[in-house]
């Protein structure tokens, strides 16, 4: 976005129809949805789901990294329980979004709440912290028309890409690979300072001893809240003795014209 | 990934069924909670380490853990280099997309020179 000119796209135009002016703001997200819906499909497919089911779980799920995990967990044949664990620790991160939100969403009914929960996740927080932060005149019901569009294209590709599964035989080795770039994709985007980069050292070598002590993906759900924990003092206490740490500066990326929709503790 | 999943279509649903309910009470209770209240500040600060936590975990078993034996190893040389390139692309970036298409052809071209 340019700041110095007035973006042509932020002049409202008073004649354009409600459900035009929402669809344009989400239409990055629904196009980036595309190709990682369609490798989320796939590898849905080759972890054994039917196309009937890959909708399903796209639209009550609605979550990349859940249903990602969800098919590697099934590849190497978790149990049940150790899916569901893992999908409950990976989902508590939406504590964290809804909060955020909440403020804009005051007065708005149980209902309205119930139905925007459903279909909030991860990139459509994104937008739409933006908007309300940004944008007087976002209101609930804007918001949950990007969460619509975001949902219905995710949907549409998680099936497509159900269909391409089953027509062609693909290396589900280098698709995987897939859910391992989102994963960084998403570590990188969540690095703001030098104690996030320790954390991830700490939690990367806790998760190989902890899966290798446990003989399952259960370690992996152990060495998350004992490094997250870790974190979370480890900070507190910088914060208490040292303020002025090097650790905690922020790191800028240069490519972090978004990183302001992604800091939200701030 | 050489096993084959056996569950039933069945199991599926019921694990999306499960999946649904630990997904949405994350996403509900706060809203529920927060528009009427305050948010507790101890709880903001520890739950934004479990993603970062979370995420290193398992990009250490995607590359580091044998899936089966659950072993340490040290042998999956073309998705160690892509990954670094994923990192790279993303922190130059910021694109969810191009990241995972770019690590993709990466790890697709580096497996047919080193492996």
């Amino acid at each position: 976005m340019n700041k110095r000119r007035p973006n042509p796209k932020q002049v409202p135009d008073p004649n354009e129809p409600l459900w035009r002016s929402t669809l344009r703001v989400a239409m990055p997200l629904n196009l980036s949805y595309i190709p990682i819906g369609l490798a989320c499909g796939i590898l849905l497919h080759a972890a054994g789901f039917n196309t009937l089911l890959t909708g399903l779980v796209s639209l009550l799920i609605f979550s990349g990294g859940a249903q990602f995990l969800i098919a590697t967990m099934l590849t190497i044949n978790s149990p049940l329980l150790s899916i569901v664990l893992m999908l409950f620790f990976l989902e508590l991160r939406y504590a964290l979004l809804s909060s955020s939100l909440s403020p804009y969403l005051k007065g708005q009914s149980n209902r309205f709440l119930f139905i925007f929960a459903v279909s909030l996740n991860d990139e459509n927080y994104a937008i739409n912290y933006l908007k309300f932060a940004t944008d007087k005149k976002w209101t609930g019901k804007e918001a949950l028309m990007v969460e619509h569009y975001s949902l219905l294209f995710w949907a549409v590709s998680n099936v497509i890409g159900s269909l391409i599964g089953s027509a062609l035989k693909i290396d589900l080795g280098i698709v995987n690979f897939a859910l391992t770039a989102l994963f960084i994709y998403m570590i990188v985007m969540q690095i703001k300072n030098r104690l996030t980069i320790v954390i991830c050292l700490i939690s990367g070598v806790l998760a190989a001893l902890c899966m290798m002590l446990t003989k399952s993906t259960l370690g992996l759900v152990i060495s998350t809240l004992i490094a997250s924990l870790i974190g979370f003092l480890l900070e507190s206490t910088l914060r208490k003795r040292l303020p002025d740490s090097h650790w905690l500066w922020r790191l800028h990326s240069p490519g972090s014209k978004k990183s302001a929709v992604e800091n939200t503790d701030n | 990934m050489s096993t084959v999943n056996t569950w039933t279509s069945t199991q599926h649903f019921w694990l999306i069924i499960l999946g649904f309910f630990v997904a949405f009470v994350p996403r509900f209770l706060p809203l529920m909670l927060f528009t009427k209240r305050a948010i507790p500040e101890w709880f903001n600060e520890w739950m934004k380490y479990v993603p970062v936590s979370l995420f290193t975990a398992l990009v250490v078993k995607d590359i580091f853990i044998n899936s089966e034996s659950y072993q340490f190893m040290f042998t999956k040389f073309s998705e160690m280099l892509a990954a670094i390139i994923v990192v790279f692309i993303a922190y130059r970036t910021r694109s969810m997309a191009l990241s995972v298409v770019v690590g993709l052809i990466a790890v697709f071209l580096l497996s047919m020179v080193i492996a």
